[in-house]
Formats: C-alpha cells, sequence, structure tokens
C-alpha cells in the first residue's frame, strides 16, 4: 500500500461510476456514465434498463478510468464498490466485477455504504477544513438523512438522527416536474426555472417534526434507548399540495399542452422548457423550491443546534441545487457554522466518493470477503 | 430496445415467467371505511394486518397523496415488520423489504413502470414465497395483476383529512 491509490466502483442506482483516488484526497480520474438519457422516455429510474447499461458500461468504464488515472489493474493497491443501499440487481454489476477484479489481481475489496460515499465526496475536497463532530445532509432522489459523523482513529461512525418520513426531498422535485410536465429530471429544471418564478407567489406548509427518538421494537432497543431529538423531513404533503393546487387553480389544460409541445422536440433545453411555462406555472415551480429549501435548511440547522456540530456538510444530487447551496451558506453563517458541499460533479452519483470512503478503511485494513453481497436496504452506522 | 436481458437477477426470458399465483385469506373486514386523519389511516392498517395471512398480493391504489404509503405504514406495524417512521416511499428505490418476526412484507412501487416488459424484470415471482406479503402501489396499471391479486385497496381522497378506503 505505498500511496493507497483505490479504485472506486459505483453502481447503485442509474450511473456507472469508475474512478482512481489516492490517498484519499487526489482524485486521478471519475468516470460517469449517465443513464438519464435512457431513463428519459421513462421519467425515472427503470430497474432492467439500469442494470443492463450498467452491464454495457462497467467494462469501459472502468477501462478509461485507470488510463486517465494513468494507473493500471497492476498498479492500484485496492478495489472498493458500493454494496448498497440501492437496486439489487444494479449493485450486483458493480460487486460481482469489483469481487473479479479483487480475486484474479488478489487485492483487498472494500465494501462503501452508498451513503458515506456521499459524505466523502465533500471531504475530498475540504478534508483540512474538517472539525467533528460533523453534521451530513444527504438528499437525493431516494434519500433524505441527518447524520452527525465522527472519526476515531480513522474508523468512521455515524448516527442517524433524522430521515423522511415519506418522500425523499429529490423525489417531490421529480414528481412535481413530472405532474408539471416539465421532464426529467426534475431537480435540475426547477433548479434553471425557479428563478424566473415568484417564490411567495402560492403558501406551502409543511409540517415540522421534531420529537424524542420513539423507536422501541422489542427488548433490544429499548435496552439501546438513544437520546437527543430526532430531527425528521416529511415531503408527500406538499407534492399533494402542489396537485391540489394544479387542480383548484384549472392547470390541466395548460400541462397537457405543454406535454404535447415538449413531446414534439427530441431534447428539449430548459429555453425550450421556458418558452411553455406561463406566469402561473413558473410562480408555482419557484414557491415549491423556496418552500422546500427553506424547510431543509431550517431542519438541518436546528439539528446542528441540537447536535452542537463544528461543521455542516450537504450531499447528494438534490445539493447541486443552487438556491439550496444560497440559502444554506446563509443561515449557516449566521450560526458561524461552516457548510461545505461538494463540487457539482461529485454532487450526484459517481465513484470517487466511493474511493474516498474506502481509504480510511484501507488503513484499518478493514476488508471484505468474496461472500459479501449486495444489500439493497443497507444502513449507515 | 433491445430483447429483454437474462441472467443478472436469475431472470428467464417473458415466457418463462410462470403466472403469479397466491393462496392468501382475507376475512371479517369491513368492505368500505372512511378515515379521519393520517393516525386513522394507520390504524386501519395495523387493524387490516391482523386479518390477512400470507402468501398475498395486495394492490394499492389511489391519486398521488391519497395515502396508499401511509397505510402501508400501519401494516408494517401491525406485522411487527417496521415502526411506521422508517417506512418510506420506495418510488425511486422501487422495492423496500421489511422483515417481521413471522412474515415478510415487500413494498413496491409501480409509479415508474409503464410496460408489461419492464414488470417481468422486476421478478414479483421470485419475491412471493408462504411468509411473504406483497403490497404493491400503482400495479393496477397492469392487467396481470389486476388478474392474481388477493386483495384490491382503493384510497380515495375525500377532504384534507379524510379517506375512503374500500377492499374488494
Amino acid at each position: 500500500m505505498p500511496d493507497g491509490t483505490i479504485l472506486g466502483i459505483e453502481t447503485s442506482c442509474d450511473e456507472t461510476g469508475a474512478a482512481v483516488v489516492r490517498a484519499g484526497r487526489d482524485i486521478l480520474s471519475n468516470v460517469v456514465a449517465s443513464q438519464i438519457a435512457a431513463h428519459q422516455p421513462f421519467g425515472g429510474v427503470v430497474p432492467e434498463l439500469a442494470s443492463r447499461e450498467h452491464l454495457r458500461a462497467i467494462v469501459p468504464v472502468v477501462r478509461q478510468a485507470l488510463a486517465e488515472a494513468g494507473e493500471s489493474y497492476a498498479s492500484v493497491d485496492a478495489i472498493a464498490v458500493t454494496q448498497g443501499p440501492g437496486l439489487a440487481g444494479a449493485l450486483l454489476v458493480g460487486i460481482s466485477f469489483a469481487k473479479a477484479l479483487s480475486f484474479a489481481l488478489d487485492k483487498p475489496l472494500i465494501a462503501v455504504n452508498h451513503l458515506e460515499g456521499h459524505i466523502h465526496a465533500v471531504l475530498l475536497d475540504h478534508r483540512q477544513e474538517m472539525n467533528f463532530p460533523v453534521l451530513a445532509l444527504v438528499v437525493s432522489g431516494g434519500h433524505t438523512h441527518l447524520y452527525v459523523a465522527e472519526v476515531d482513529a480513522n474508523l468512521w461512525s455515524y448516527r442517524n438522527i433524522g430521515h423522511t418520513r415519506d418522500d425523499a426531498a429529490g423525489e417531490a422535485f421529480d414528481k412535481v416536474a413530472k405532474l408539471l410536465a416539465l421532464g426529467y429530471p426534475g431537480g435540475p429544471i426547477i433548479d434553471r426555472l425557479a428563478p424566473q418564478g415568484d417564490p411567495l407567489a402560492v403558501k406551502f406548509q409543511i409540517s415540522q417534526m421534531k420529537h424524542p427518538d420513539r423507536r422501541n421494537f422489542g427488548k433490544a432497543a429499548e435496552q439501546n434507548v438513544q437520546t437527543g431529538l430526532h430531527f425528521d423531513f416529511s415531503y408527500s404533503g406538499i407534492k399533494t399540495a402542489v396537485l391540489r393546487y394544479v387542480e383548484t387553480q384549472n392547470m390541466k389544460a395548460s400541462i397537457d399542452a405543454r406535454r404535447a409541445a415538449l413531446a414534439g422536440i427530441a431534447e428539449p433545453t430548459i429555453e425550450d422548457v421556458l418558452k411553455v411555462c406561463d406566469r402561473q406555472t413558473l410562480d408555482l415551480v419557484a414557491s415549491f423550491q423556496r418552500t422546500m429549501v427553506n424547510d431543509l435548511a431550517a431542519k438541518t440547522l436546528a439539528a446542528a443546534q441540537e447536535y452542537d456540530v463544528q461543521t455542516l456538510i450537504v450531499s447528494g444530487g438534490v445539493a447541486a441545487n443552487q438556491e439550496l447551496r444560497l440559502t444554506f451558506t446563509r443561515e449557516a453563517n449566521k450560526c458561524d457554522l461552516p457548510v461545505f458541499f461538494p463540487s457539482s460533479m461529485l454532487s450526484t452519483d459517481n465513484a470517487a466518493m466511493i474511493a474516498a470512503a474506502a481509504y480510511p478503511k484501507l488503513l484499518r485494513h478493514d476488508f471484505v470477503a468474496m461472500n459479501f453481497s449486495a444489500e439493497a436496504g443497507l444502513a449507515l452506522r | 430496445m433491445q430483447s429483454a436481458s437474462s441472467g443478472i437477477l436469475g431472470q428467464g426470458s417473458p415466457e418463462d415467467v410462470s403466472p403469479l399465483r397466491y393462496t392468501g385469506v382475507i376475512s371479517g373486514m369491513q368492505a368500505q371505511t372512511i378515515t379521519h386523519s393520517a393516525e386513522e389511516t394507520i390504524a386501519f392498517g395495523r387493524e387490516l394486518a391482523g386479518e390477512i395471512l400470507p402468501p398475498l398480493l395486495v394492490l394499492l391504489s389511489g391519486d398521488l397523496g391519497a395515502g396508499k404509503t401511509t397505510l402501508i405504514k400501519g401494516i408494517a406495524e401491525g406485522f411487527g415488520a417496521a415502526h411506521a417512521e422508517d417506512v418510506t416511499s420506495p418510488t425511486f428505490t422501487l422495492v423496500h423489504e421489511y422483515r417481521g418476526p413471522k412474515i415478510t412484507l415487500f413494498h413496491i412501487d409501480l409509479y415508474r413502470i409503464d410496460t408489461e416488459r419492464e414488470l417481468e424484470t422486476l421478478a414479483l415471482d421470485d419475491l412471493i414465497a408462504p411468509n411473504c406479503i406483497l403490497l404493491v402501489e400503482w400495479g393496477e396499471k397492469f392487467p396481470q395483476l389486476l388478474r392474481d391479486k388477493n386483495l384490491q385497496i382503493d384510497l380515495q381522497r375525500v377532504s384534507d383529512q379524510e379517506r375512503k378506503i374500500r377492499l374488494s
């Protein structure tokens, strides 16, 4: 292990990723084959498509990552791969490939939790600036989780202190975009449209759910009672509220017209979408985004105060949202809390974050045996 | 589009997929009820859990925000498979699994699945076992699931808080 050069592989959802990262810090390459184009006609991630696309992409993506890094199968020190959470079939493509490499090359194999990867995406750029404990908000299409992270002698530990009770934040963005016939993926489109509307035009309420940890299933759990408040999210209600608004404001006809207009364009640009959005739609989109971002920021900062953390991290696909970055930066500054985001490239799913999260495990010789498998519902601890 | 892939998930070609078969029994529930809050919907789900036996295919239908996931929170609690707070939307993740002491629940969301072939690749057949209950959202889009279901639950929004729940 001369310098800890790790080949990372990520196939948990809709991106096939491979990257080479040295010492958990230097990104030598970071290749992502996005499947969003393949998914666009379906308005989302389709599992069989996902698996098939991963199978098609995995070999060239890994080869390209090695070539761009100036490394070879023989020269890397370890193979790291996402174990979960994610789609079982998609995860298996990456895991099977990583196992084969590890076996054939006689290199250690490291399993990484996808959510831990998102947290370490931020450390790639800001490792020196982290003071612990860190509060991390991981916010994407499938996840909205708050973790308090600590590290002791390269052993990272995570405590979940909040999560969505129903829909993830990114899911709400996508469902609202689909509801309004704006296209897929919904998050980036709403992000681009929102500045054109009035964010105060429509009032939405999001329920507040701060509560003591009530999980008390079985005796084992009772003996392991954790103290401290939970800060849960809920974004099913605002999705329904947008639907009600569309119905009560009679927006169906204009939505149908937009759907028909955009269906005639092979790859609609944001300008194409903007052309078929009226003032009412733009105001609705802006108000929806403002409400989402303010709720995420308010709950995260309340949790930061409750747990007296030293640093705030916001990661995951929704962390690429411009209004979210501005709002978190402004609100964290008010309480003198440093806040860090991954670069845009590292916000969405990628393999550099997996290789980065694997580095402390490499230092600890925390390797997995060949019989480890995908865990679709893997929890982060 | 290419033809169906096979192998990675252990699934064969569409012709190999046998019809879904379930033998579960339902008894003693009122065919229609009105709940007046999310808490009541969850309580109804808990009660329902006491009345259904695996293996079972349950379809849940209703518009966005009708309360499908909310009802499943109650069913999962009723089986001791998960705390209501931990049952979340599987729209992106597609399949969530909750293991209780006796029964495993699969919470499946077909919101993003549009064709029969995509449905077949989810291999729902492989999920059904003697101790399993499949709770499927947006399953009514597929004639095969409508035909093979043991129970259909329709949820309808009556007002902000009220939901009409029908079992058939």
